[in-house]
């Protein structure tokens, strides 16, 4: 069977060499050769079942209970409520996390990267801690968000101008990642001295909001933040083409015409956009951006523009069933989330990574 | 209208990195349709030059055009479409198949916006068919052998449909019937389809053979650019190269062959003449290195120790005579160097600096010379010698009258000390 696929391609290159008209014909025709593995597609559309289906036992699950609460009753359509904005929580904050993981490792080749490397993590924990020791979030409602925001940002920033420094404003992935990783490192020291020298009250706020929760923000920041992460996504999105061709290397993506330094700048951005975001909605939750892009690009491929919609997805699910794990198994007691996306998805997610790693990182 | 139009003009272009100019003023320019190779040894600023032309690199002085456009103004999508470079080699760090590589090649031209066309699709699908990787189209580019590898890579950049295409030695690693097939496809396009082709080659018989004219690099400047005929001669290969080469034309074919040193020797001789060699301060190490490679058993002396030549000498385990460091060289060791040089056929002198200090080493030369034996002494004793009263000169000088020979170029006396061996 193989011979005879091997002899018909020689015929076709041999048509192809006599005139230029029948190539074309041979070429849009396709048919010796144009099939998707079904695999593939197959682990496609169950993955596409199980969203939704993932999705609605997220909703039955919850310390008052495991099924759908009574929506007639005053006291189960406020418990439905609250189980769907924690969905929806989980959704926007998984999806980015996911997302702004697959730009980074596109962005920076490396595997090991995620949302948190470049510093967003020290910056807007540092931000945030401030905030709550300085009691400026009680004061302001908007306050606590905005400046872990604006502080994951400007760690961004600082870590992008510092690591371009003597590079001719090109910094160099090995650059970012470390001068990321030694910014991060000052933050957190100076968030572990501001902690050491709290108050017990603040010292325990500071550290609810660094384990991450899902409890729905006010519906002020949620509009906003989803305003944020939509376009965030979008604008990922749309870079997806050029990241797939900058995983092949600044130089290559730059003789395929390419502006390599734009797109790193505007992906940095976005995909720092997303995961601020995402930590000023609901804390410092690890894992999902660091597992979920790998996980999917084993299952489905590094072609970032299918990649970077079902990362964001799978991100979103993850987080929404390890949210309902998290606030059901030990009820009334709720878990941590972050606890649960690891201890939880981690074995999970090493089985399908120890059997399909190879579809997605050459080692 | 075309034949008059240049693809690539460099002008006085000097171009490298920080601390380091490889490029150094470089003129030259492709006609559109050309096909023409640029050879030269490692490091004489091929890829530089490769990567100046793409913008990859900016210019410090001069400037490259493209099809008459100042290359550093282009849009990138503009500048992919008129120039493809096919890279050495292509690294993915993700597991993409071939096809989703080959589609990277129309990913300028696709825009951000608009999704791919059945004319990209039917672009991708020629340049796997031309390259014969379509069979492959669903494997995992990373699994491949390396000239699959590079077939694909070219493929990507055929995909880009580029009216320039430049190959960093990226045939190299073809088998031979792959590599005839893909110069086949890149003659065909030249032919038919005007594309303008520089080849980054270190195979000059197979450059000379297909190339409408050859430029040879030496040093980040242009040694010489003309018809193969004109640039492949050998006195100037050996000289860029700083090897033995020859040029042969095919009786028949009139196609040219460069052959070098090692498909002449045939090992024949394993062992060359014994040479003592009378060098230091680092001028020995080039030349124990090439006369060992040469298949001579070299002796040399006196050395003072912790002189660069002498860890050289310990290091390629020639049998040298130390003296030690920072003083004068004695009597028993010049007696010990005398017995070396007075078993070898030949004596070295190389451009070492003379002083009070190791000034008696002359005297092992006059000595050999006095028993008959060959004498080579590096050009230009003036400049090097720290003599009071110029004595190193006026024995140097007496032993060319004796009948001594200058040697200016290591090539050069290892053609004259082959000669002679036969």
């Amino acid at each position: 069977m193989d011979i005879s696929r091997e002899s018909r391609q020689r015929r076709v290159l041999k048509t192809d060499m006599a005139s230029t008209q029948q190539r074309v014909a041979v070429c849009a025709d396709n048919r010796f050769t144009k099939k998707k593995p079904p695999l593939q597609r197959l682990r496609l559309v169950l993955f596409l079942l199980a969203v939704p289906l993932l999705l609605i036992v997220s909703l039955m699950l919850g310390p008052s209970g495991i099924g759908f609460p009574d929506l007639d009753s005053p006291v189960g359509s406020a418990i439905a409520s609250l189980r769907f904005s924690r969905m929806l929580m989980g959704m926007m904050t998984g999806a980015a996390l996911a997302a702004s993981g697959v730009v980074f490792q596109a962005l920076l080749r490396n595997p090991l990267a995620e949302p948190y490397v470049l510093g967003v993590s020290g910056g807007a924990g540092l931000g945030a801690t401030v905030s709550i020791l300085a009691g400026a979030s009680l004061a302001l409602p908007l306050s606590l968000p905005v400046v872990a925001f604006v502080s994951a940002v400007l760690t961004l920033l600082l870590v992008y101008g510092i690591a371009s420094q003597g590079s001719a404003g090109q910094p160099s992935v090995y650059s970012l990642i470390l001068s990321g990783v030694i910014v991060s490192a000052i933050c957190s020291s100076i968030i572990m001295f501001l902690v050491s020298t709290a108050s017990v009250d603040g010292m325990h706020n500071v550290i609810w909001w660094m384990l991450g929760s899902l409890q729905p923000a006010s519906t002020a920041q949620q509009q906003f933040s989803a305003l944020l992460i939509v376009g965030g996504l979008a604008g990922c999105w749309v870079l997806s083409s050029r990241l797939n061709a900058l995983v092949l290397g600044r130089e290559m993506a730059h003789y395929q015409g390419i502006n390599a330094g734009v797109v790193i700048i505007v992906g940095l951005l976005f995909s720092t956009l997303l995961a601020a975001t995402a930590v000023s909605l609901s804390g410092m939750i690890g894992f999902v951006g660091l597992i979920v892009p790998h996980v999917m690009r084993a299952s489905f491929g590094p072609d970032h523009r299918r990649l970077l919609p079902l990362a964001a997805l799978g991100g979103g699910v993850f987080l929404v069933i390890c949210d309902a794990v998290a606030r059901t198994i030990l009820a009334p007691v709720e878990i941590p989330v972050g606890v649960v996306t690891a201890l939880v998805g981690g074995p999970f997610f090493l089985l399908i990574l120890q059997r399909r790693m190879k579809q997605a990182w050459i080692a | 209208m075309k034949m008059a139009e240049n693809a690539l003009t460099f002008l006085d272009v000097s171009a490298g990195y920080r601390h380091h100019k490889v490029l150094d003023s470089v003129s030259f320019s492709l006609k559109a349709g050309e096909l023409v190779s640029l050879i030269g040894p490692n490091g004489s600023g091929k890829s530089t030059l490769l990567k100046t032309a793409a913008a990859f690199i900016k210019p410090l002085e001069g400037k490259v055009e493209l099809f008459g456009r100042d290359v550093s103004h282009l849009p990138p999508r503009e500048r992919a479409a008129l120039l493809g470079i096919v890279p050495q080699k292509l690294e993915s760090p993700m597991a993409f198949t071939v096809e989703q590589i080959v589609t990277n090649g129309r990913v300028a031209s696709m825009g951000l916006f608009r999704p791919a066309t059945s004319s990209d699709h039917d672009l991708v699908e020629r340049a796997m068919i031309y390259t014969d990787v379509l069979a492959m189209r669903d494997r995992f580019f990373g699994e491949l052998s390396g000239g699959e590898q590079q077939r694909v890579a070219l493929a990507m950049v055929l995909a880009q449909e580029p009216k320039l295409i430049m190959l960093d030695e990226s045939i190299s690693h073809l088998d031979i019937n792959h590599r005839n097939e893909v110069l086949q496809i890149l003659l065909k396009l030249n032919r038919e389809e005007q594309l303008t082709i520089l080849l980054v080659s270190h195979d000059l018989s197979l450059s000379a053979a297909i190339s409408d004219r050859l430029i040879l690099m030496q040093d980040g400047a242009i040694r010489a650019a003309g018809i193969p005929k004109d640039v492949l001669k050998a006195d100037l290969l050996s000289g860029v190269y700083n090897c033995d080469l020859q040029v042969r034309q095919d009786l028949y074919t009139g196609a040219l062959q460069v052959s070098g040193p090692i498909e002449g020797q045939k090992r024949s001789s394993p062992t060359g003449c014994r040479v003592h060699v009378i060098a230091g301060g680092g001028s020995g190490i080039e030349l124990f290195r090439r006369l060992l490679l040469e298949g001579h058993r070299v002796t040399a002396g006196v050395l003072n120790l912790l002189d660069s030549d002498a860890e050289a000498a310990r290091a390629l385990n020639i049998e040298a005579v130390f003296d030690q460091p920072f003083s004068p060289i004695g009597a028993p060791a010049l007696q010990r160097a005398g017995r070396l040089s007075e078993a070898a056929d030949a004596v070295i002198v190389s451009h070492v600096p003379f002083g009070a200090g190791n000034l008696v080493n002359l005297d092992l030369a006059a000595e050999a010379l006095k028993q008959g034996r060959r004498v080579y002494i590096a050009n230009g004793i003036s400049g090097r010698d720290y003599t009071s009263g110029k004595l190193a000169t006026q024995k140097v000088e007496a032993l060319f009258n004796d009948g001594a020979v200058e040697w200016e170029s290591l090539h050069e006396l290892l053609t004259v000390l082959h000669e002679n061996q036969k």
